[in-house]
């Protein structure tokens, strides 16, 4: 694929261009953001026409709310992945995705986002694996749960058998080594 | 200070960041950050750390979902802002072909709308023009029609003149002088006679003869061989179309005669109404 031109707004610019529906708006939104908010919704839902159909219903869903967004709430990123978060969480609790998957067998979504997505490397990515050894496992187990299997704190408590203040803790400790890695 | 300490280490921020509070517990989230800047330091280094994370993991969807979800937000947006993401995402099916290589998508949306809304009211126009135009139609063709009948009327006018006008120039016209009866002493009428060309013709405008009812009429008679013969019935006032009425013909007679008989005219004279009459 011929690579596109990719457009990047800074966060104020973005925000006023998707409140005033402004196109570009649209297309830096994509650009910035798509690969990212993909990478979570895929790997939350297990599928990727599913997920495409996610990502586009959040794109729709920000497009339409982004009124309701201010700066107040946190960074426009914060907000958009929760959208993202929600829709996809919705999509797997319902009937028809779970009629859609019932007879597929569990080995069949093996390594199943590894052969079916390129997952870019930037250059700054390069400390992926360092990443993942600083990451202690319970930690990365607790923040992976909740940030790429779309659980509550309190489900991955019952999920992993720990107390509510641990899981809380652990999810604190991993972001601040994430925090620490990253500066 | 110990407080905001204490509430950053509690954990909530990160929770706020990955959406797991309540509504209620994420009010009190933004209402602290808005007061302590070290909070607010802390949640944007949260943040920070959490955009960071995903974009580590960040996936490429497929390269033709860029265009997919594009036209999704922005082919009618101004319309379907209200509908549900499923309705839009099916009518971004059909539409994308079309627009696929449009620039403006969203001004083709518009265009539409407003051509829409242009052709209607053209529709409108148009309808009243030819409303206006039929009406105008029907009036000039009844004018056309009144034209045309007061063409005739004259046309016949004229060509009946010309033939009154005929009856001076021929010679074998006669014009003949009937004369009031001892009933009607100052009755008097012209009829003009032509022997060979067996017409006979009354001049209205010598009408001079007793008023008649309304369901009388004249009668004139020829005396052809002392018997009278009906040459057909008038009336005293003049007709708008000419001056001078043609009656039935007769080749040869003796006298003429007019007698006051029931309207339509009688088989056979009343004698007793005979008012004028003339023998040759």
């Amino acid at each position: 694929m011929a690579k596109k031109h990719r457009i990047t707004l800074t966060e104020e610019e973005l925000v006023s261009a998707l409140q005033r529906h402004d196109k570009i708006g649209a297309e830096a939104l994509y650009d910035m953001y798509s690969a990212a908010l993909y990478g979570v919704i895929v790997r939350i839902v297990n599928d990727t026409s599913t997920a495409e159909d996610v990502l586009q219903e959040t794109f729709v869903k920000i497009w339409h709310s982004a009124a309701s967004y201010s700066a107040e709430k946190g960074r426009l990123f914060t907000w958009i992945v929760n959208i993202a978060r929600n829709l996809a969480i919705d999509k797997i609790r319902s009937k028809d995705f779970r009629n859609q998957f019932k007879n597929q067998e569990l080995e069949n979504n093996v390594g199943y986002i590894d052969q079916n997505n390129s997952t870019v490397y930037k250059p700054e990515l390069l400390g992926v694996k360092d990443l993942i050894n600083t990451l202690r496992p319970e930690q990365k187990s607790v923040l992976d749960l909740i940030y790429f299997k779309g659980y509550t704190h309190t489900e991955a408590a019952d999920e992993l058998g720990m107390p509510l203040g641990t899981i809380k803790t652990r999810l604190r400790m991993a972001i601040q080594q994430l925090r620490k890695h990253f500066n | 200070m110990e407080e905001t300490r204490e509430y950053i280490e509690s954990g909530i921020l990160e929770l706020y960041v990955l959406g797991d509070l309540s509504t209620e517990e994420k009010l009190q989230v933004q209402a602290m950050v808005q007061k302590h800047p070290l909070v607010k330091a802390e949640l944007q280094e949260i943040e920070k750390a959490a955009y960071l994370y995903a974009d580590l993991h960040q996936t490429e969807p497929s390269p033709v979902l860029r265009d997919r979800v594009l036209n999704s937000l922005l082919t009618n947006f101004a319309d379907d802002r209200n509908l549900k993401t499923v309705t839009n995402r099916r009518e971004e099916a059909t539409v994308r072909k079309m627009n696929a290589s449009s620039a403006a998508k969203p001004t083709v949306s518009v265009f539409y709308k407003y051509g829409f809304a242009a052709s209607l009211l053209l529709l409108c126009a148009s309808i009243a023009a030819t409303a206006i135009l039929y009406s105008r139609l029907r009036q000039s063709q009844q004018q056309l029609i009144t034209l045309a009948q007061s063409n005739q009327k004259f046309a016949n006018q004229v060509s009946f003149m010309q033939d009154e006008i005929s009856v001076f120039r021929d010679p074998s016209f006669k014009l003949i002088q009937l004369k009031g009866t001892a009933k009607a002493p100052n009755s008097a009428l012209t009829v003009a006679w032509s022997a060979t060309r067996k017409k006979v013709m009354v001049d209205l405008k010598s009408v001079k003869l007793p008023e008649t009812s309304k369901d009388q009429q004249y009668q004139l008679w020829a005396i052809v061989d002392q018997k009278p013969v009906d040459l057909g019935v008038f009336d005293g006032a003049l007709t708008d179309t000419a001056d001078m009425q043609l009656m039935k013909s007769v080749s040869t007679a003796q006298a003429f005669a007019v007698t006051i008989e029931p309207r339509g005219g009688s088989s056979n004279p009343t004698m007793e109404q005979m008012v004028v009459m003339a023998s040759l």
